[in-house]
């Protein structure tokens, strides 16, 4: 903990107040060693990484091991950070890259982005009817999360991230852009089919 | 036989959209609402993890009483930043260290945040004369002198946003 005067933080886009500091401030002072610093930077982002990732992989300890390496990274990577996207896009960028590795190392034959995933979609379709079938049960809310689960199974990890930084993190299709590594304009593309996926499986939900 | 009325279609089917969208929202606000479980319970040990874990840095060479020693040149830039930021109207937004091939520090350079309208010249000065007690703290006798130390003090930016400089 160190000592100095804290600067009141500039918030992100959703922290923008008087006291906040914002992303960039955090970003230059851990860069420059500031512990504190980063611990704030990820105690405002690390839910958002652990939810993002969780999502792409379906398992708790694969998250944790990924959002750990996302942090180490960039924990390692901040003093050369030039602050080219916003210090939240840059996560996100180190995020997806660290579950890609992930899924690559656990699953040999994960599919490169934009391809199909390895869903069995009758499987899938099952699922979702069951889901479906438990409505009885106070669970409802429980069970319609578990089914928009299973729908963003049915897409590729790419349209999936789309969707998930789109709709959820609310991120600009620029942004999504810069951690997806494609144009604005094939992000709109995507989050149309990804929709129009989610809209097709959640169809028969009542 | 009633007849089939292609409008009965149309509306079912507008109903059914409806609803969908109705759903996928619901369901897109349930996803938002869900905080991930598990990342309260992982959270300190991955910070602690990550914190501990090795930054590629270069040694800088001291001296004291006992002799030589070493310190990372990520902790000389760590502690120069504190002192820098504690001069009123300056930030530090960067700082780059080079060593000798003995890797007694040669250069230090600092690039700082101004606060608008703040005299830049003495606050050069001041985050000069700052740096190099923090450096003669840090390295004994081996913290180069005044006038040997090729400190450059670059105005980076200037703000008058008190979140970022005060």
């Amino acid at each position: 903990m160190h000592g100095e005067r804290r600067r009141s933080p500039r918030g992100t886009s959703d922290l923008d107040g008087p006291s906040v500091v914002p992303d960039e401030v955090l970003a230059r002072q851990a860069g420059l060693g500031d512990k504190e610093a980063f611990a704030q930077l990820v105690a405002r982002h690390g839910p958002s990484l652990y939810g993002y990732v969780f999502r792409l992989l379906h398992d708790a300890a694969d998250a944790e091991d990924c959002v750990q390496e996302t942090v180490l990274a960039a924990w390692q990577g901040l003093p050369s950070f030039r602050g080219d996207s916003s210090v939240r896009t840059w996560l996100f960028v180190l995020a997806r890259h660290e579950a890609q590795k992930h899924l690559r190392r656990i699953r040999p034959s994960f599919p490169a982005s934009g391809s199909r995933p390895a869903v069995n979609l009758d499987q899938v379709a099952q699922e979702v009817r069951d889901l479906h079938a438990d409505t009885a049960a106070e669970a409802v809310e429980v069970a319609l999360l578990a089914a928009l689960d299973v729908a963003l199974r049915l897409v590729p990890e790419r349209q999936r991230s789309v969707w998930i930084l789109r709709e959820i993190e609310h991120l600009s299709y620029a942004e999504i852009a810069t951690v997806v590594g494609i144009t604005p304009a094939a992000v709109r593309g995507l989050l149309q089919r990804v929709r129009a996926t989610v809209a097709a499986t959640l169809q028969d939900w009542r | 036989m009633s007849e089939h009325d292609p409008a009965d279609d149309q509306a079912e089917h507008e109903a059914i959209q409806s609803r969908t969208r109705d759903t996928v929202a619901r369901a897109t606000h349930l996803m938002r609402q869900h905080t991930a479980a598990g990342w309260s319970a992982i959270e300190d040990r991955i910070l602690t993890r990550a914190l501990n874990a090795f930054r590629p840095s270069a040694p800088v060479r001291g001296r004291h009483d006992g002799g030589d020693f070493f310190v990372a040149s990520d902790v000389v830039v760590a502690r120069l930043r504190r002192v820098i930021d504690d001069v009123p109207e300056a930030a530090a937004e960067r700082i780059t260290c080079s060593t000798d091939d003995n890797d007694v520090l040669d250069s230090v350079t600092v690039q700082l945040i101004a606060a608008y309208g703040a005299p830049l010249l003495q606050l050069a000065e001041r985050v000069h004369a700052v740096a190099r007690d923090c450096l003669e703290d840090l390295l004994g006798v081996l913290a180069p002198a005044a006038e040997q130390i090729h400190t450059h003090v670059h105005i980076g930016d200037v703000s008058n946003d008190p979140r970022i400089v005060t």
